[in-house]
């Protein structure tokens, strides 16, 4: 279980756009988090991974709090839209980065990084490069890594942004079923609340730096208030 | 596309091919006519030609590696230090050493290492080490300057990942920076690479001796005092020809550029660790170049300043070189670019081999002596005008020409980066031209073209070679006013004169990055 | 498209104009060396001397050296516009009379300063120096007395030198050995060698770097200490004075056979060895005048070594050895 209790950050150059997030999220569940932009969706991506330095506030990470913890430590994975996988590295050693950057691998381990290629549909592309791949394989690959690497939270910005509905359906239920599997908590920024209807049982709407509204999916994406998410919705 | 690219692309190879070959092949028609030596192809066969082609080599793969191999650190250690302060102006700092007159760095670097110096090498400085200190402070600066924004193109995520998956320093650079630098370092090592090779005063009097002959004091020596013309354009052609291999060498090298564009912020290190060593690199290198510098600059102190710029022929002479430099700059930026568009439509379209024939094309003619070209170009203008009204011209054009490699490896990636980012948009858009240029290319590609234009100005403002071959009725450039004070006993003078052309040549450096290249928050 | 005829019109004009100005005083161009334009030249004061007697304008082009000159003006050919070269040395009158490009200057030199007779249709001599190692007075208390000793002598002082390839005293170097040690100047170049820092470019780099300690003697002139005590009331350098006695370059001027202006040249040269031109030569051009005068030459000249007997070798034997000659001594020297 994931907590966010009054986390709070403000960029330096904006001291300003404090913000201040407070959030819980459950076992195998992925929670969308959904608003304009600039709201403060990816920064609290950030914050949770690490990225950035909080200023108030606890994450914690079934009860244990995170602050203290460097990024490497932390029990996250985040998958972003591009850049996920180093272009000169072909796809087993990219998947293979995720469980030891030093690549010495246990034969236990290599076998983990050869079924998760295969559970995600790569195994015959595995000696190829990023560049010879389409967008929807290299996230593929990037959700291999995170299949390896094991960690409790999975955080998705907008992972899936430049894909096709098709594609895009299709990776949301292989990550909602990766998220069952190994009991993890994710946390899926997007543009698209058609994702969220996919994805998520909640969904929250985050505006100038704080969680909005909070509500089961299908009733937020109807909700009038508050009035931003009106505003954010009306223009879908 | 591409083919309007091609047309003026065209335009500036013809160009570059008329600049260099015709005046090539004019010299080697001489041998044929009376009063001068017959051409005596038989270069290979000369024992003592095969040394000079050995050491030339020798002594130019040598410097370019002890040059940027350490520019990759220091570079690296600048990139991690976004917030370093005065960063803009050790940035400039680190322009001046390639516009120093190669006299006046010789002078400098005895200055520092000398017997009387503050880093005295006694008499082992006259070798392959005074050859090496003073190449290194030539052109470490410059390989740092054209290696810096290659880590700004790294992308935020691969950092953050880096971060995320725990990498440690040596990971994090065999993963994530050096593929980056993969790509720009064989065009840095080639150009640096060019440039010790041509290297003629540097060898000649810090070498200790004619074991330190190069083919370009071949070249001069076949065209002054035997004056066997055709030998000069073999020997300039075998140099030629050897740096095509060595570029052979490094396109192979080569690598495809990152797949997806990168928008990215730079990378705040955190580790204490690596700033105090990142930080120590820095001060290192500034040092090193910082020295000769500064004893020039002590030395002029104390001289005679208020004699020397009393003189109205000195501010004569700088707005001369102010002219010369920025004509020269712009020339060779207006080419560079026509060349680079094309070379980057060429990658766009999958066709990289040739696309990197364009920037071999651009960055090679520097390896043709001036006084080859110079000299050609008198011999077949010479019969149809009077040479003398043409100097400025043909000067700022040569200039130009020296200056183009430097331009394709500033402004190369950038424009290929922003060619593959924005070509499909601006074609939706029907934004061409003008407006193209206006809107798209300009706002975004303002600090390596700021960067380019400041670079090849001071490159033309500290000329020595092209503008002393053409003859003069007076001082009439900066440098050639230093060469004529050194040459009347004058080295007080030629120092202060020498500093001033230091300081002029970073004041139109910072001013011309900061005009053109725009302000930017994260300094290069 | 009248308009740019009208443009074309006003500028042939004015260049007609121009042209006709120049008629009225006719230009005299000289082609010299660098140092000889440049500003602290006997360039400045020459040109306002000479404008001031003969009604013309004087243009003086200043090509890097004397070989620059020469070659110069072999390309440009029957083209050139130059009326008279000045600044060439004896190593090269060989060659610019071969060449065929000089015209008989019809003049002969009254009061010769020069140590020995000078007879030379085409060539006029303007002033004339000697080769010597100069040093620091203060650092080098016995400096050898002759070149053989400067050679034999295995802990002797270091040198600066010039590369004869590149440099008009590095060639002086060349062939006063040559001239002294005739057969064996191999081997007396190879005991030098050892003592030599470093052999630079041009005479400026290697004089900077004596000026820096770099090395105890430089390869200069003998007048080179008159300039420090001219110019800077120095007394501390001297040259060292050879019993064998000291190369000697004489340099001068010739007036070109193609020139429009034979007349106005032969004046220019009448002029040069006048006392006017000379008396500007020694605070400039820092070498002895040619022509022998009382007011011409500085005190301070006389403090300078007596570099006596002159050495010198015909220009013939120059010209058809030089070549070889250089070759052999890169041999020794690159061992």
């Amino acid at each position: 279980m994931l907590e966010i209790e009054g986390l709070e950050f403000a960029y330096p150059s904006q001291p300003a756009s404090s913000m201040r997030f407070d959030l819980t999220v459950d076992d195998g569940e992925v929670l969308s988090l959904i608003g304009p932009s600039g709201s403060g969706k990816s920064t609290l991506l950030s914050l949770i991974a690490g990225f950035l330095p909080a200023g108030a506030g606890n994450i914690l990470v079934d009860g244990k709090p995170l602050h203290a913890l460097a990024v490497a430590e932390r029990p996250v994975s985040i998958v972003f839209q591009q850049h996920n996988l180093f272009p000169h590295l072909d796809l087993y050693t990219n998947v293979a980065l995720g469980i030891d950057p030093s690549l010495r691998l246990a034969p236990a381990q290599v076998e983990s990084v050869r079924e998760a290629l295969v559970r995600l549909g790569l195994e015959p592309l595995q000696g190829r490069k990023p560049g010879e791949l389409s967008g929807g394989q290299r996230q593929r690959v990037a959700l291999a890594r995170v299949l390896v690497r094991r960690r409790k939270i999975l955080l998705l910005d907008e992972a899936f942004a430049a894909l096709g509905p098709a594609l895009r359906a299709e990776l949301i239920e292989l990550v909602k079923a990766l998220v069952r599997e190994q009991e993890m908590t994710a946390l899926l920024v997007s543009h698209q609340p058609g994702d969220a209807l996919i994805a998520s049982k909640r969904t929250a709407f985050i505006c100038e730096g704080r969680v909005a509204a909070l509500a089961p999916t299908a009733q937020l994406l109807t909700e009038s208030e508050p009035p931003q998410l009106r505003e954010y919705l009306g223009s879908q | 596309m591409t083919t309007s690219h091609a047309i003026p692309a065209g335009l500036v190879l013809a160009l570059l091919a008329l600049l260099v070959l015709a005046p090539m092949a004019g010299l080697f028609h001489l041998s044929a006519l009376p009063g001068y030596q017959a051409a005596d192809l038989r270069i290979w066969e000369n024992a003592y030609l095969r040394r000079v082609v050995y050491f030339s080599l020798w002594q130019a793969l040598l410097s370019t590696l002890f040059s940027v191999l350490p520019a990759i650190l220091v570079a690296r250690a600048f990139a991690m230090q976004p917030d370093l302060p005065l960063r803009r102006l050790l940035l400039g700092l680190f322009a001046l050493p390639l516009v120093v007159p190669a006299v006046v760095v010789v002078m400098a670097v005895v200055s520092v290492y000398g017997s009387d110096g503050w880093l005295p090498l006694g008499r082992s400085l006259y070798g392959i080490n005074g050859i090496l200190l003073a190449h290194v402070f030539f052109n470490l600066p410059l390989a740092v300057r054209l290696l810096l924004p290659q880590w700004q193109a790294i992308p935020q995520h691969h950092w953050q990942l880096g971060e995320q998956l725990g990498m440690n320093g040596l990971q994090r650079f065999r993963f994530i920076e050096w593929p980056m630098l993969r790509e720009a370092l064989p065009g840095v090592l080639l150009l640096v690479f060019m440039l010790c090779l041509t290297s003629f005063a540097v060898v000649l009097t810090l070498g200790g001796g004619p074991r330190s002959t190069t083919i370009e004091v071949a070249i001069y020596q076949s065209l002054r005092f035997d004056f066997d013309p055709a030998k000069a354009v073999v020997l300039a052609l075998l140099q030629l020809g050897l740096c095509m291999l060595v570029a052979m060498l490094t396109l192979k090298l080569q690598r495809m550029p990152e797949v997806e564009i990168a928008i990215s912020t730079p990378h705040r290190n955190r580790t204490n660790l690596f700033r105090w060593f990142n930080l120590g690199i820095i001060l290192l290198a500034t040092l090193y170049v910082g020295m000769p510098l500064l004893s020039l600059l002590i030395d002029a102190l104390r001289g005679p300043i208020g004699e020397t710029l009393g003189d109205l022929r000195l501010w004569q002479a700088l707005i001369n070189t102010l002219l010369i430099g920025l004509s020269a700059a712009l020339l060779s930026v207006t080419a560079g670019w026509f060349l680079l568009q094309y070379s980057a439509s060429l990658a766009r379209e999958g066709r990289s081999k040739a696309a990197k024939l364009v920037d071999l094309a651009g960055s090679i003619v520097y390896v043709v002596p001036p006084l080859v070209i110079a000299t050609g170009l008198f011999v077949l203008l010479s019969p149809h005008v009077d040479v003398f009204d043409w100097v400025y011209p043909i000067v700022i054009a040569i200039n130009a020409l020296m200056g183009l490699p430097f331009v394709i490896r500033c402004l190369g990636p950038a424009i290929r980066q922003n060619q593959a980012r924005y070509h499909r948009l601006c074609l939706g858009l029907a934004l061409q031209g003008w407006n193209r240029f206006r809107h798209v290319e300009w706002p975004l590609l303002r600090r390596p073209l700021g960067l380019a234009i400041a670079l090849v100005a001071v490159l033309a403002m500290g000329d020595l070679g092209v503008i002393a071959l053409f003859g003069s009725t007076q001082s009439s450039t900066l440098a050639l006013m230093i060469y004529h004070q050194l040459g009347a006993y004058l080295v007080a003078k030629a120092t202060v004169t020498a500093v001033l052309l230091l300081l002029l040549c970073l004041g139109v450096f910072v001013f011309v990055e900061r005009f053109i290249g725009g302000k930017s928050d994260a300094g290069n | 498209m009248v308009t740019v005829l009208s443009r074309i019109g006003a500028v042939l004009v004015s260049l007609l104009f121009c042209a006709n100005l120049q008629a009225a005083t006719p230009n005299l161009v000289v082609y010299t060396y660098d140092s000889f334009t440049s500003d602290w030249g006997p360039g400045p004061k020459v040109k306002t001397a000479f404008e001031a007697k003969c009604s013309c304008t004087l243009e003086l082009v200043g090509l890097s050296d004397g070989v620059a000159m020469l070659n110069r003006l072999k390309l440009e050919g029957t083209n050139s516009r130059a009326d008279i070269l000045l600044g060439i040395d004896t190593n090269l009158t060989a060659e610019a009379r071969n060449s065929g490009l000089f015209a008989n200057h019809g003049l002969s030199l009254q009061a010769s300063a020069l140590p020995n007779p000078w007879q030379d249709d085409l060539f006029l001599p303007y002033d004339f120096g000697y080769f010597a190692f100069v040093y620091n007075q203060e650092k080098l208390a016995n400096p050898p007395t002759s070149l053989r000793q400067l050679v034999d002598n295995s802990e002797g002082p270091t040198l600066l030198i010039q590369d004869p390839r590149t440099s008009t005293p590095g060639l002086g170097l060349l062939l006063w050995m040559k001239k002294v040690f005739g057969e064996e100047s191999d081997q007396a170049w190879a005991q030098l060698s050892p003592r030599v820092v470093t052999v630079s470019k041009g005479w400026s780099e290697a004089y900077g770097l004596f000026l820096k300690g770099e090395a105890d003697m430089v390869l200069s002139y003998t007048t080179s200490p008159a300039y420090h005590l001219i110019a800077e009331q120095d007394s501390r350098f001297a040259a060292a004075r050879f019993e064998e006695g000291h190369y000697q370059q004489i340099e001068v001027a010739g007036i070109v056979q193609t020139s429009q202006h034979k007349q106005l040249a032969r004046e220019f040269l009448e002029f040069m060895i006048s006392e006017d031109f000379q008396k500007i030569i020694p605070t400039t051009n820092w070498m002895y005048p040619a022509v022998a005068g009382e007011a011409v030459v500085p005190v301070e000249f006389d403090q300078l070594i007596d570099p006596r007997p002159a050495l010198l070798l015909d220009e013939t034997s120059v010209a058809r050895h030089r070549k070889g000659w250089v070759d052999e001594w890169l041999e020794v020297m690159s061992r």
